[in-house]
């Protein structure tokens, strides 16, 4: 690869859609497609290996969708610069964040892709990761949250899925995430997760956070403190007196 | 007067299928105006009706108008503070309820009439003209009189009432029907495809060019309120094929409609919206795509159309819901066979399914008879 040409990562769950910015960009000319993704969670593991210089993200995608894709890329220590390819919600990306590098509308005219193209080469990497940590604004605006947390591990992001997370823990510094597949260090706030995640995790203790689904049985030793159990986890969480009253009536529902 | 304001948003409620009496609002200026104008209108009738009686035309029309506009305004003051538990009750029960109010106005006033007689505090000896000396028969006409009045006066606001629901649920079908048409994002992702397709396969791409053109013929065809079940069903196919082209693999239709009656008339987008609602909802948000169905039959004369559809996988984000299309079609096929068609959306299992029934209607050029 020439040092001069701009690596590009395609993402959009249509194959004709990638198929036609392919092109575009091959005709372009100077630009280097380096990988093609079909969803979110596939296009942040890509863009952590991969290090694309812009990534061109499908807004709408099942599974995970381009506007959490992009957050998670933003975590990233050389995120691309992401521009984002809808078909008409473009409110979606503007109410997202103002810095993202652009949108293009589909069909994609060529012009205006080498014009965001031009502009996201101007943009040094640093400026980029300012897309990072939106969280505050988010929780209204997905009422069901991240369908994935993601942890650093170097270089790379590794993507949980909400869904297989036990519990998050808090100590001074850190969130844990335990999941079905192991534990990871997060940088998320206990609270931010807490608000994300209302409708799905409970808080249990003042440093814990229960997935619901996993909730098995509040029980009490003989020194009175409570414990939960979880299901699938050998683990035995603290409860604070306050909340074990609360608990139970859940698990009673 | 209260409450105009609060009761000038009633006719925006969805229409419930059973409903109580509708009537116009008696606290509004107009309303009390024209209930003065009818009122006075009618008395003016009663005394030339008996002006050959021998009576002083004047003093009967004076006496009769202003025993009448205490019964008319006091009657629409009744009606105005009753307005809102009327329109809840079902109607017969509003009926009965409205008419004792209007007989209870007209007993109390007729009792004033009678009291102010025996009682003669005007300090002129009351004369036989001005007061009434006979209490039952007088009590007995003006409730006799006065019931078949509001009798007539309910059974116009009923149909008035009715007619002005009719009028703002067609305006209403309408305003969904525009809003129910092809999502943009429909428009916007066909053109892409088109636009990849114009290079890597061109006859594909004139054939999606004519498909689309097609689907918006059928879309934006206003004249029409009525086709036949076999073109309906084309133009849901018509849908397909374009979404096929960009969805590829993930989205299966299976068609199971040969034991349709394919002439009998059917109200237009019917099947197309429900398609596109099925795929947006229930194909696109699934990474691994799925299987939509779509299955009828004639059981009777009631045609019977299912769409199903996979629900979104467990974790996955579902589209945020939209039920602007069923709400149209309701609406459309109650304005059509009103009483007798339904729209039922379920979650059975972990589909989503959709039934439509109605009734089975030919041609109405050969079946005129019905």
């Amino acid at each position: 690869m020439s040092t001069a040409s701009q690596r590009v990562l395609l993402v959009d769950d249509e194959a004709p859609a990638r198929e036609r910015l392919r092109r575009l960009l091959l005709e372009l000319g100077d630009i280097e497609v380096v990988g093609e993704a079909a969803n979110g969670s596939e296009a942040v593991r890509l863009a952590g290996e991969l290090k694309p210089d812009v990534c061109l993200l499908d807004v709408r995608m099942p599974g995970m969708d381009g506007l959490e894709a992009a957050r998670h890329m933003a975590l990233l220590p050389t995120p691309p610069a992401v521009v984002f390819t809808t078909a008409y919600d473009t409110y979606a990306i503007e109410a997202f964040d103002t810095q993202a590098i652009g949108y293009l509308l589909k069909p994609v005219r060529a012009e205006k892709l080498q014009a965001t193209l031009q502009r996201a080469a101007r943009l040094a990497g640093s400026q980029l990761s300012a897309i990072a940590h939106v969280d505050a604004a988010r929780a209204d605006r997905e009422p069901a949250g991240r369908t994935h947390v993601a942890a650093r591990l170097g270089e790379q992001l590794r993507l949980i899925p909400v869904s297989e997370v036990y519990y998050f823990s808090a100590d001074q510094k850190y969130t844990t995430v335990r999941h079905r597949h192991g534990s990871e260090l997060i940088e998320d706030s206990l609270r931010a997760l807490e608000e994300e995640f209302a409708t799905r995790f409970v808080r249990v203790h003042r440093n814990a956070l229960v997935n619901i689904d996993f909730l098995a049985a509040v029980e009490r030793d003989a020194e009175g403190q409570h414990h939960v159990l979880l299901r699938e986890l050998d683990e035995r969480l603290a409860v604070s007196r306050r909340l074990a009253g609360e608990l139970r009536e859940r698990l009673l529902r | 007067m209260n409450g105009s304001d609060n009761a000038e948003a009633a006719p925006s409620r969805p229409a419930a299928p059973t409903r109580g009496l509708i009537l116009p609002d008696f606290c509004a200026a107009r309303a009390v105006l024209a209930v003065v104008l009818i009122v006075t209108l009618t008395a003016v009738v009663l005394s030339v009706a008996r002006h050959a009686a021998g009576l002083s035309f004047w003093l009967d029309l004076a006496r009769t108008a202003l025993f009448m506009l205490w019964t008319g305004l006091g009657s629409a003051a009744a009606l105005c503070l009753l307005r809102r538990p009327l329109g809840t009750m079902p109607l017969p029960t509003a009926v009965a309820v409205a008419m004792g109010a209007m007989l209870t106005v007209i007993a109390l006033v007729s009792a004033g009439v009678l009291w102010l007689g025996s009682n003669a505090f005007l300090g002129v000896r009351a004369s036989n003209l001005l007061l009434p000396e006979q209490p039952w028969r007088f009590f007995a006409a003006n409730l006799g009189i006065g019931a078949i009045v509001a009798a007539l006066a309910l059974r116009y606001f009923y149909v008035a009432g009715e007619w002005r629901r009719n009028v703002e649920l067609q305006a209403r079908a309408r305003v969904h029907a525009l809003q129910a048409r092809i999502r943009p994002h429909f428009l916007f992702n066909s053109m892409n495809t088109i636009a990849a397709l114009t290079r890597s396969n061109a006859a594909q791409a004139e054939e999606a060019v004519q498909d689309l053109a097609d689907l918006f013929r059928a879309n934006l065809n206003e004249k029409r309120s009525s086709i036949t079940l076999k073109e309906e069903l084309e133009v849901a196919r018509i849908y397909q094929r374009i979404e096929q082209l960009r969805l590829g693999e993930r989205l299966h239709v299976i068609w199971d409609v040969t034991d349709l009656p394919m002439r009998a008339q059917v109200p237009g987008l019917l099947m197309q919206p429900l398609l596109e609602n099925a795929i947006y909802h229930g194909i696109e948000p699934r990474q691994s795509g799925g299987v939509v169905t779509v299955s009828g039959a004639l059981d009777g004369d009631v045609i019977g159309l299912t769409v199903r559809n996979p629900l979104p996988e467990a974790g996955g984000e579902a589209h945020s819901g939209n039920r602007i299309a069923l709400d149209n079609i309701r609406e459309r096929m109650e304005l059509l066979y009103p009483g007798r068609s339904s729209v039922e959306a379920s979650r059975v299992g972990d589909e989503y399914v959709v039934r439509l029934r109605f009734p089975h209607v030919e041609d109405p050029v050969r079946t005129s008879s019905l």
